[in-house]
């Protein structure tokens, strides 16, 4: 049972975002607006020896720019893009350090890979000259809680928790339930919650291996899809209960409504539909809404053969042949891993805010095995009032996270 | 006090098993630890950055869980099915139970294997082609891997997650269990932490922790969490509180005071009413900071009652699940702290700092 402190609302107030195709919310709008991708050869790793390396990098990022207590060399990569999307995150929800200082905090940031670059570049330091020659300062960046604590220490936060959500490619959507609820129970009062992920060897060989990667482009719902482009970036967005927000005068981008978690408990890397399905039951039911209500669900759409298909029948098996758009935001940003979720849940948020629906780009023939309508390559204007917001993994691990406008009323 | 006096909705541990030094299981634990035997043994054939280590001892995951399914099955995945299935066949009598939705799983961690990870890299740049690795180790570098298979192996599809914290790892697990009993997400939570011992961690630490670097230990506990008013299995401990921090400005004794004194606060305990303090240990300006704290703030008899032989070398990940089940074996054979409110402290060198305030219940004893 819940008590009626668990009841209270909670609402998205701040975004920093840090992807392939924009730094924050006003770039990342435009480019999703315009059906951007930004596909180029990865250079953040040496590719020699495969067919093909296309990815999705974050290019330009300077994180000095934002990060200003932390010394930068302290962080790998993608704790640099979690620390400076917080950074960002909580200046749109403006809201001063002091303000944070006063209140209970929860930084949840989710993660597949945490500092896996720099875990290959020790690796390299060891095959070449053996366990001794690892650089000292790079093993200290390792441990993946890093992710959210060093948040923690950029902000001055000392009564926080932060611990880092390593449930891979829904981390994201598993981070933003965490913070509901916390909120809910009334474990804190503001919660700083995302994904981060940098590209790097390990997971790009990982996917190359199994054969997922496209050499190309990224295609999800298309009948010749080839299967994903790793990107990176990181996606923090700031949480507080509906009083809070208010209280203080707030923007709101949306209202989180509730969310669903599962385990497939079936294969570690294939999604199973019966699963998928039931955790968007969950997700429904936790936020009262009903199928029919929904106008919009972003896919976890990864662009592999097995993804689209298992889960385009998932959402079939839920809504019927009434399915409300069904889009892939991985076509634009590429698989940005454990980022994926939390950004696919930003773009959500901001398509409720602008009124548009976000395309599924690169689409020239959609797959008869994924009956579901994608939004084919150009966005659309549409008031939107529900969306549900798909994230999986491997390990089974689901995660859907439900969004709506606020005040629903609204019209925009 | 029984648990029937203990808030609705408190986390009630009803069953715990680990796998440790000490062996395979709750007996050997609780028998090894209060033997006060020492664990550490040569260790020099895994080519680590010290001689010796605190190992399971004889541990592989193919010998203790069957050939089937474990052929690629890493050693920290390995620890994880093991204790989980400890667990179940103890308190559920079976290790193969019906599908169920309504149990999660919720396992610490610091960084998964970071073995299974480096050497997957390590394939990719010594290999005649950068692709050429095995690909049935690729779950095995993404770092739920232990948690997921042990939802494939023991059919829990509740929600299943694996949350990274260095040594407060396996607070911010019950932290994170107590809010899913909470909100109904989950009618039972199997809530602890693993850590394996491995070459790549044993180096990682050395360069990490240079002069401070100790042994290192490894192993995996696990709990089973109920709340109270809906417990199915006998009430061994209720955990009153949980706080978690940061050490952000530098002062790791300050974060842990604050710790303390909120779950005190909470549980509504007064200092001297605490039977033990079972602190993480981790040795550096951390370990000496949260011992100071302790010792000032209860006194070093209290923190000499929970004999600290699991705690030997460094467990990682696994340190608070080892602590929270020293007080337990200790509760098993003693009755001196039934009903007693003991405190489980950690404080991980990156910053995290936690304390929980868990009441012993006489309930376990019988």
């Amino acid at each position: 049972m819940r008590d009626d402190r668990a009841a209270r609302r909670v609402v998205l107030t701040g975004l920093g975002i840090f992807s392939s195709i924009g730094t924050g919310a006003e770039q990342l709008v435009a480019s999703l607006r315009a059906g951007h991708s930004n596909v180029k050869p990865i250079t953040a790793f040496d590719t020699t020896g495969f067919a093909h390396s296309n990815g999705c990098a974050v290019e330009g990022f300077e994180p000095e720019n934002w990060i200003r207590t932390v010394p930068v060399d302290e962080l790998g990569r993608a704790s640099q893009f979690s620390v400076a999307a917080a950074r960002m995150a909580v200046e749109d929800a403006g809201l001063a350090e002091d303000d944070l200082r006063g209140r209970r905090c929860l930084i949840s940031i989710g993660t597949t890979d945490g500092e896996s670059h720099d875990l290959d570049r020790l690796t390299a330091m060891d095959v070449a000259g053996g366990p001794h020659a690892m650089d000292p300062a790079i093993a200290r960046r390792v441990p993946a809680a890093r992710l959210s604590n060093a948040i923690a220490r950029e902000l001055g936060l000392s009564d926080v928790e932060a611990a880092t959500m390593a449930t891979a490619c829904s981390a994201g959507n598993y981070a933003i339930g965490n913070g509901y609820d916390a909120l809910r129970v009334g474990d804190a009062d503001i919660a700083l919650c995302g994904g981060a992920d940098a590209l790097c060897r390990k997971n790009f060989t990982g996917f190359y291996r199994l054969g997922t990667i496209a050499p190309d482009r990224c295609r999800p719902f298309d009948k010749d899809r080839q299967g994903i482009l790793t990107g990176e970036g990181a996606a923090v967005l700031v949480l507080e209960t509906l009083q809070s927000a208010l209280a203080r005068g707030a923007r709101i981008y949306a209202e989180v409504l509730g969310y669903g978690l599962n385990c497939d408990a079936y294969h570690p890397v294939a999604p199973n539909q019966e699963s998928v399905a039931a955790c968007m039951e969950l997700a429904l039911h936790d936020a009262g809404v009903k199928p029919y209500e929904v106008d919009l669900i972003s896919a976890h759409g990864t662009g592999t053969k097995a993804n689209d298909v298992t889960e385009s029948r998932a959402v079939r098996q839920i809504y019927g042949s009434q399915a409300p758009p069904t889009i892939s935001l991985k076509s634009m940003l590429g698989h940005t891993m454990g980022a994926a979720s939390a950004l696919a849940a930003s773009a959500c948020a901001l398509a409720i805010t602008h009124g548009f629906i976000p395309p599924t780009i690169n689409h020239v023939e959609t797959d008869p095995e994924c009956e579901i309508d994608c939004v084919p390559n150009t966005s659309v204007e549409a008031g939107l009032r529900v969306v549900q917001n798909n994230g999986l993994a491997f390990g089974g691990n689901n995660a859907v996270v439900v969004l709506a406008r606020y005040p629903m009323e609204a019209t925009t | 006090m029984s648990v029937t006096a203990v808030e609705a909705g408190t986390p009630v541990i009803t069953g715990w098993s680990a796998v440790s030094p000490f062996g395979v299981g709750r007996a050997a634990f609780v028998e090894g630890m209060l033997s006060g035997r020492r664990t550490d043994t040569p260790a020099g054939e895994w080519d680590g950055a010290g001689e010796r280590a605190c190992l399971v001892p004889g541990f592989d995951a193919r010998e203790t869980l069957g050939a089937k399914g474990t052929r690629a099955m890493d050693r920290v995945t390995g620890l994880a099915v093991t204790t989980v299935g400890e667990l179940l066949e103890e308190y559920g009598g079976t290790r193969t139970p019906e599908p169920d939705p309504e149990t999660a799983l919720v396992l610490g961690t610091t960084t998964g294997s970071a073995q299974s990870m480096m050497s997957f890299t390590r394939a990719s740049l010594t290999g005649a082609k950068p692709f050429h690795v095995e690909p049935a180790v690729i779950p095995n570098s993404v770092m739920n891997c232990a948690a997921g298979r042990c939802a494939i192996w023991y059919k829990l599809k509740g929600p299943n997650a694996t949350i990274a914290g260095g040594r407060a790892a396996g607070l911010f697990s019950l932290v994170y269990t107590r809010r899913l009993l909470l909100t109904g997400r989950a009618r039972r939570v199997l809530c602890g932490a693993v850590e394996e011992y491995s070459r790549a961690r044993s180096w990682l630490e050395f360069h990490s922790r240079g002069r401070e670097h100790s042994v290192l230990s490894e192993g995996c506990a696990v709990f089973q969490v109920e709340p109270a008013g809906q417990v199915g299995g006998t009430p061994l401990a209720a955990v009153l509180a949980v706080d978690t921090r940061v050490s952000a400005d530098g002062d790791p004794a300050g974060a842990m005071r604050a710790c303390v004194n909120r779950v005190l606060s909470r549980g509504g305990v007064e200092p001297s009413a605490l039977w033990a303090a079972c602190p993480s240990n981790p040795g550096g300006a951390a370990g000496a900071a949260e011992r100071e704290v302790l010792t000032t703030m209860f006194g070093r008899a209290a923190l000499e009652r929970i004999p600290r032989t699991a705690m030997a070398g460094d467990p990682g990940a696994a340190s608070v699940p080892f602590q929270l089940a020293s007080a337990l074996a200790l509760a098993q054979r003693d009755p001196a702290p039934h009903d007693r409110p003991v405190l489980v402290t950690a404080a991980d060198p990156d910053g995290a700092v936690a304390a929980a305030l868990v009441l012993l219940l006489a309930d376990g004893a019988r």
